[in-house]
């Protein structure tokens, strides 16, 4: 137990380290190293592995950052992450980092990427379009010529072309990172006592922030220690919480959730890190074609994909069923369009199929948590006494 | 061990920790319960205390508990089994101080919340005070402190008004500012305190109004205890005509452990079947 609080600790540290320090140790040790920083949602690090380089996410600045200069970029009715974001940018936090990259989500990000290219931060801002066509000769041809994009701005910077087997290496380890993180919400899904959804939070988001070789070790010696029992399982409500995979939700929301009755058996927050479901097939494609072909087909769903063939309702209700959870918690930032758009759909395939939910909204500075406990908690009494 | 079914429902209030040791069953009894104040001190570790106290009292031991419920802010407590909101205990142990209630008024140190309820105390609707100091049971604790009342005194003082001065009423930090100025003065204590339960009282016959609550109505919580209380409230929602008859069991401040006893034993029991 002594060892997991350790490593958790570490995690925490690095994880919500807004000086990126451990990156930008990384990048200092050799002189071909670069950093592309990358928003929410999904980025294929795998690309910026093989080109000598560390995609470092930035998820924005929190709870932990005061927002001041990030407000005169934004109106009153735009969500909180980047505000947060700018204000990094702004007080120097993101200096050493050699580009950004903006994967596509919603306006914002993409006005998020034009204002990169004003304050002239990087060597490049690249906004990433993602394919909404599914075929691969059309959407996944796009998708490659974006990525491709991506690795040439990089080469400029370190003069290193990708090979095959470079990145052949780089898919395996991050297929490695996925596996060991999805075995990690398994045992969480079957032993939720034995480590909170706020330390396993913190364990994934600190990958979000070191080099893939080394999360994967933690990510080995969480499962090691996890397997191991600990702690008495409570009588709580097994929950899953969706909507928030871009703007993360504070820490202490978390928190709340568990503390007021929940077990949070499956999430969407940092997203990103789960997106591809199973590993990338470099056995049938070319490494950078079973990238595009994994984004194309192994996708997960979310608000931000264009889904009319598979619908994000029915994946969403059968995950539920998967995880054999009892209801289901909308945590959407405020403003968020994407989310709060959907959720009526959700919402609706919820009643249907009788299943129980509540919503709320959060930021990700919100600090107060008294109404949410008292909403949260008594929807878990609710499924406890009456389900 | 004997064929009973134990449980315990800890109360975490802001100043004071209840406790009750039940035996569960279809009609539950209540075997013992128990209240600390915390006093500054580790709330889990006065908990404690008290389950252990409780236990060594009644020759058990914590294995022969079926179901430990927190309630309150008693998320905390390691030794819980289970954790039930506020207003789900009050509910279950309102209705059993005063069986056929339609509507529990919780009359906590924080909140005020009106809840109405089913026969088996499910929470049907419900209306609660805002995060204001001055409708709840810590603001008559500062200001018969200001007065130099023992807590214990409050109701009875209270009764012997004969006319009553109103305090702002908008908010804590002004009303304590009021008070100060009616001693000065020379407002009577007894007038004072019933202007204070007045003001309060309104509140809660408010809440009654908009949850369209129905009689019979019991209060529960630490407030529930203070005579005078119970006397503004039935004053104004009579003159409210609201046609409620409004009561408040002696033992009204266990409420919440109760509720999360019963509550705990039931869930047990759902838990075991479900196995």
């Amino acid at each position: 137990m002594e060892a997991l609080n350790e490593i958790i600790k570490k995690c925490n540290e690095l994880a919500f380290d807004l000086n990126f320090t451990r990156a930008k140790e990384w990048k200092k040790q050799d002189n071909s190293r670069v950093l592309v920083g990358y928003m929410p949602i999904y980025f294929p690090r795998e690309i910026v592995h093989a080109a000598n380089g560390l995609a470092v996410g930035i998820l924005g600045g929190g709870d932990k950052k005061q927002i001041i200069k990030g407000d005169a970029y934004y109106q009153s009715y735009v969500c909180h992450m980047p505000r947060g974001i700018v204000e990094l940018v702004l007080d120097n936090h993101l200096e050493d980092f050699d580009g950004f990259v903006f994967p596509s989500i919603c306006d914002v990000i993409r006005n998020l990427s034009g204002m990169f290219q004003l304050f002239g931060k990087g060597k490049f801002v690249k906004y990433l379009d993602f394919p909404q066509n599914f075929l691969p000769e059309v959407g996944g041809e796009f998708y490659k010529s974006e990525l491709q994009h991506i690795l040439n701005e990089i080469k400029k910077i370190n003069n290193i072309e990708i090979t095959d087997e470079s990145l052949q290496k780089s898919i395996e380890l991050f297929n490695k990172n996925r596996k060991l993180t999805e075995e990690i919400y398994n045992i969480r899904s079957e032993f939720p006592w034995r480590i909170t959804a706020a330390d396993v939070y913190s364990i994934v988001r600190a990958g979000f922030v070191i080099p893939v070789e080394e999360h994967n070790e933690i990510l080995e010696e969480v499962i090691k220690l996890l397997k191991v029992e600990n702690g008495e399982p409570l009588d709580k409500i097994r929950v899953i919480v969706i909507g928030a995979f871009c703007e993360q939700p504070p820490l202490s929301l978390i928190k709340t959730i568990e503390l007021a009755g929940c077990y949070i058996i499956e999430d969407d927050f940092l997203l990103g890190s789960r997106w591809i479901k199973g590993d990338m097939n470099t056995t049938k494609y070319s490494p950078l074609d079973s990238i595009v072909r994994a984004y194309l087909e192994q996708s997960t769903f979310s608000s931000s994909v264009y889904d009319v063939d598979n619908p994000k309702e029915l994946r969403l209700l059968n995950q539920l069923k998967e995880r054999k959870v009892d209801g289901i918690i909308f945590a959407a930032p405020s403003f968020c369009d994407p989310a709060l758009l959907d959720h009526p759909i959700l919402q609706k395939a919820c009643d249907d199929n009788n299943v129980r939910y509540i919503s709320f909204l959060y930021s990700e500075n919100t600090g107060q948590f008294k109404v949410i406990k008292e909403q949260v908690g008594t929807f878990s009494d609710s499924i406890k006494l009456w389900a | 061990m004997d064929n009973k079914l134990y449980t315990i429902g800890v109360d975490v209030g802001s100043s004071n920790i209840k406790i009750v040791l039940l035996n569960y069953s279809e009609n539950p009894v209540i075997i013992d319960k128990d209240s600390e104040k915390i006093r500054k001190r580790n709330p889990e570790m006065v908990a404690n205390s008290l389950i252990d106290q409780l236990l060594a009292k009644h020759n058990l031991t914590i294995k022969d508990i079926a179901y430990i419920a927190s309630t309150g802010e008693g998320e905390m407590l390691s030794r819980k089994r289970g954790h039930f909101y506020s207003m789900t205990t009050h509910a279950r142990g309102g209705i059993y101080y005063s069986p056929g209630s339609k509507t529990v008024v919780d009359l906590g140190a924080l909140y005020v919340r009106a809840i109405k309820v089913d026969d088996f105390g499910k929470v049907i609707d419900y209306k609660m005070t805002g995060q204001c100091a001055s409708g709840s049971g810590q603001f008559i604790e500062n200001i018969s402190r200001y007065l130099g009342l023992a807590i214990e005194e409050v109701g009875e003082t209270s009764l012997k008004s004969t006319k009553p001065e109103l305090p702002s009423g908008i908010c804590a930090v002004l009303a304590e500012t009021d008070v100060i100025n009616m001693v000065s003065r020379g407002i009577s204590t007894p007038d004072i305190i019933k202007g204070i339960h007045l003001s309060i009282a309104n509140k809660v016959v408010k809440l009654l109004t908009s949850v369209r609550a129905e009689s019979p109505v019991t209060l529960t919580g630490g407030m529930a205890m203070n005579i005078g209380m119970v006397q503004a409230i039935n004053e104004l929602a009579e003159l409210g005509k609201l046609n409620l008859t409004i009561t408040a069991n002696p033992d009204a401040v266990y409420a919440g452990a109760l509720g999360a006893a019963i509550w705990g034993g039931f869930r047990h029991i759902k838990l075991t079947s479900k196995k």
